[in-house]
């Protein structure tokens, strides 16, 4: 869709009363951002809008679920436009065209792209709309627009002393010719970016006042829970609700797709009908696999079948017969479940032939179709209303509760709000997938002379491509759907880009070595998998920077001297690994009884080495400090980065020492948090994170945290007890 | 049954099922959403509230047993429309990122500095290790509660014991 330069402005009566300038401002060329160079359109991507009483609003196109996006892209819009972030109202997108990620072509929150895609962009618009403004002030005084200044919200004249507001000046504004090239500050002078502030939101999550999805209400509310299948893929072979419908308040019971629905007065009344109630199950087709079959397949697979090379140099083969020494390694990690603390919810009213519905979701316009698919709705029927989420880190791409709030209300046609127990949540997530991995290495002398790693499990797409492929076709009339879906899958590269959900971070490999083989072995033992806070990193980092810490025990070298010795061509890894050496003062000795370990990886273009110190104490392993260094280009809120990397830690730590969800007989065996366990404030390591200096297009943060902190940790235990874990999650005694 | 509570310093009456979890009255009888559902075993904290002055995790509690009982929710914290020195050293420190445990988080540090003058790190840590925070904002927590410790205004002998 291209859009005339016109089209961008416009003057409307605003929700105020007032005028409105809104400048709707597109994405740009020649950004590394992922502007569409095929039709050569500027994607709309953020809404500003100013009206005569001084307001500014900002639309966030992208979700805010913790990690800060909410306060860093306003910081953009501010810093060009002259007025302060807190003067700013962000207000949450609807799911619209304009409000796509341009990387993905789909509004999506995800893969620490929030801030790179919006750096260019933001910063244009807020600085078109400035030079609007300044240019209408120099019209009224009849001077030259170079001689006025914006300060605060205000067009200074030259004279110092007089100043019109923006909010005087929005009409007139909206009549000049918007900038075809607008001049971005330089950085000497910013006044927000890169400075140490507060977050916007912290006062409202301070006291309790966001709205997140699980607190929206609306008049006559019913709620509803359902039950579902304890084996995915299991479907209702018949159900009895007498018992059920003769407890006080419930309105209705009835089977949905994924299950059957319970509908009530109240919540608790919701969930004592459905303890009320039997349902036989027909698992003909259901997941049967147990985690020891998901293992012995993926070993089995990668038996039979070496994988497609994703990436090769030299001659691995040649290398590993002319080496001294060949070293060996697999590794294996279980699934793991994101467990939001906010679980899944979504509330849907169906009234005159469309859908309302609220939710925290990362991806609304894939909630569209969502809704539209257990309906006879079209997505143009349906209306997402985003809220606040509780925690995100991939779990709220997959729509599947907005499915589930949308049959239901479809059905009963009452505002109706649908609630996940953490049971359910943790039982019917869609889970960071369980991953095999074999590594090789030719070794002659100290010299690593090739590397090979095999990487073995599913791919992501395969599972998302159902929703995701009429999300960005949506053209395509419904009976289309699951053909899309197909296409996606079978015609990779036409209707879905490659997948690299398996392979990243691996295929990458930075370490100087003369042959290389990186493959994968696409193998899917049916299991809902999905992204989590940094997906494919999270295990290809556990599995390369492990190896690559035997090895230099292999050589007899200083782990962190090994990795130097391989990557000094690498300057901005080499600037994090050099950095944490000194943070960690990684040459003195470590204290008594504990040990360090140290990895480096990038992710999401972000470059972040980390040193674990750890011991065992009482049977448990115990980590006491994190040292990080982190590389992530020019900083637009060095708080929030700092706050975001010692997040990924904490999230990285969790999956290292307790993330584990297990099957039996294809049902997920954790429910609630005594077993599938998140890291306490007691068992808090401390953490010090140190950012450098960059001139660099700034990348992500919220998920690069989490990869190098496993192997880091993992290494540490090593060089404490001289024995090596292979397997996740880490165990205090092996 | 009939249920008359004290919320926030209002008298609440209500009629209600009496096993329903005083989490569930709160939000959606009260309509106060600020106190939250995570876990709904006692788990994670994010629906503590104070009653009769003890923290307690209201998704465990069945209102019956707080039948005639003072709560306090996070929206009662703030007084005369002031932050408590907790919430300022939350907006301060930065501590909330998602921010839906910080109810809970809060409820917990009020608790503990209403009784303890002078907690220890330690003890802010013992206070508050039943609250979970998935997005790992712990450092900040302990960092914006040692910060207002010694703060009288952080112990205002209000209602509670
Ligand atoms: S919801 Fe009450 S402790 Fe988790
Ligand atoms: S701030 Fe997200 S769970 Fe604590």
């Amino acid at each position: 869709m291209s859009m005339n330069r016109r089209d961008f402005l416009k003057v409307t009566a605003g929700s105020s009363g007032g005028l409105v300038l809104s400048l709707s401002l597109p994405g740009c060329a020649g950004i590394q951002t992922g502007y569409d160079e095929l039709d050569g359109s500027w994607t709309p991507d953020a809404w500003l809008e100013l009206t005569t009483d001084d307001q500014v609003y900002f639309t966030l196109a992208r979700v805010e679920m913790g990690q800060g996006t909410y306060t860093g892209l306003t910081t953009l819009i501010a810093e060009e436009l002259g007025v302060t972030p807190a003067s700013i109202k962000p207000r949450f997108a609807p799911a619209a065209p304009k409000y796509r990620n341009p990387l993905y072509n789909l509004q999506l929150t995800g893969g620490s792209t929030s801030l790179a895609t919006s750096w260019q962009p933001l910063r244009v618009a807020g600085a078109s709309a400035r030079m609007m403004l300044i240019a209408a002030a120099a019209s009224v005084w009849e001077i030259s627009p170079t001689e006025c200044r914006a300060v605060e919200g205000r067009v200074v004249h030259p004279n110092g002393r007089d100043n019109l507001a923006y909010g005087r000046l929005v009409e007139l504004a909206a009549k000049q010719p918007v900038p075809k090239a607008p001049s971005l500050k330089p950085r000497e002078e910013w006044k927000y970016i890169g400075k140490e502030r507060g977050r916007l939101d912290a006062e409202a999550k301070s006291t309790g006042a966001p709205v997140y999805g699980i607190d929206v209400e609306l008049d006559g509310m019913v709620y509803a829970v359902v039950s579902r299948p304890a084996r995915y893929g299991a479907r209702v072979k018949s159900y009895d609700d007498t018992a059920a419908r003769q407890l006080p308040g419930v309105l209705d019971v009835f089977e949905i797709d994924r299950g059957v629905a319970v509908v009530a007065d109240k919540y608790w009344r919701a969930r004592k009908a459905q303890d009320a109630l039997t349902i036989e199950w027909d698992n003909d087709g259901a997941l049967d696999a147990s985690s020891d079959q998901v293992f012995s397949s993926y070993h089995k697979a990668a038996d039979e079948d070496p994988g497609e090379s994703e990436r090769s140099e030299g001659d691995f083969d040649d290398a590993q017969q002319g080496a001294e020494r060949v070293l060996e390694a697999s590794y294996e990690q279980p699934y793991l479940a994101h467990a939001t603390l906010e679980p899944m919810n979504a509330t849907a009213w169906y009234r005159d032939g469309a859908i309302d519905v609220w939710a925290p979701t990362q991806a609304p316009d894939l909630g569209r179709i969502a809704a539209a698919r257990v309906t006879d709705l079209s997505p143009d029927e349906v209306t997402i209303h985003t809220t606040f989420l509780g925690g995100g880190f991939g779990r709220r791409l997959t729509n599947d509760y907005i499915e589930e709030a949308a049959s239901v209300a479809y059905r009963i046609r009452k505002p109706v709000k649908l609630i996940w127990s953490r049971e359910e949540d943790t039982r019917h997530d869609v889970y960071r997938p369980a991953m095999l991995h074999r590594m090789r290495a030719s070794v002659s002398g100290d010299r690593l002379t090739g590397w090979h790693h095999q990487i073995v499990g599913p791919q992501i797409l395969d599972w998302y491509v159902r929703n995701a492929a009429p999300a960005q076709y949506p053209w395509a009339p419904k009976f289309l759907y699951g053909t899309l879906g197909r296409v996606g899958l079978m015609a990779e590269g036409i209707a879905t880009p490659k997948d690299h959900s398996a392979i990243e971070g691996a295929i990458e490999y930075p370490y100087r070595v003369p042959n290389l083989d990186i493959r994968h072995t696409h193998t899917d033992p049916g299991v809902p998998v999905s992204w989590w806070r940094s997906v494919g990193f999270s295990h290809n980092g556990f599995a390369v920077e492990t190896f690559m810490d035997e090895l230099a025990h292999e050589v007899d070298q200083d782990p962190y001297r090994f990795r130097r010795s391989l990557i000094d061509h690498e300057p901005r890894h080499l600037g994090v690994l050099d950095r944490v050496a000194q943070l960690a003062q990684w040459d003195s000795a470590a204290l008594e009884g504990r040990a360090r370990g140290v990895a480096l990886f990038r992710s999401f273009g972000t470059y972040v080495a980390q040193v674990v110190e750890a011991s065992v104490e009482f049977g448990e392993i115990r980590v006491h400090r994190v040292f990080c260094a982190v590389d992530c280009g020019q900083v637009v809120n060095p708080d929030i980065v700092r706050d975001q990397i010692e997040g990924g830690i904490i999230f990285g730590l969790t999956a290292a020492l307790y993330g584990n969800i297990t099957l039996e007989d294809g049902q997920v065996q954790q429910s609630n948090f005594h077993d599938y366990s998140l890291m306490r404030h007691d068992q808090r390591p401390e953490v010090v994170v140190d950012i450098i200096d960059s001139n660099e297009s700034p990348t992500g943060v919220g998920e690069p945290g989490v990869p190098p902190v496993i192997p880091a940790l993992g290494n540490a235990l090593f060089a404490l007890t001289g024995k090596r874990q292979r397997s996740l999650p880490l165990k205090a005694t092996v | 049954m009939a249920v008359s509570l004290t919320v926030n310093g209002r008298e609440r009456m209500l009629d209600i099922d009496s096993d329903t979890p005083l989490l569930w009255v709160i939000r959606d009888e009260l309509g106060l959403k600020g106190t939250k559902f995570g876990c709904g075993m006692g788990l994670c904290g994010a629906c503590t509230v104070h009653l009769n002055g003890h923290p307690v995790r209201s998704c465990s509690t069945p209102v019956e047993l707080a039948d005639g009982g003072d709560v306090k929710t996070i929206e009662g914290l703030s007084q005369d429309g002031n932050l408590h020195p907790l919430q300022k050293a939350w907006v301060e420190h930065g501590v909330p990122q998602c921010g839906y445990c910080q109810s809970g988080q809060i409820m917990s540090a009020a608790h503990l500095l209403q009784h303890n003058d002078a907690p220890s790190r330690d003890d802010i840590v013992a206070a508050l290790s039943g609250n979970l925070c998935r997005c790992g904002t712990y450092s900040r927590i302990v960092a914006a509660v040692e910060s207002v410790v010694g703060d009288d205004a952080a112990r205002p002998d209000r209602e509670e014991a």
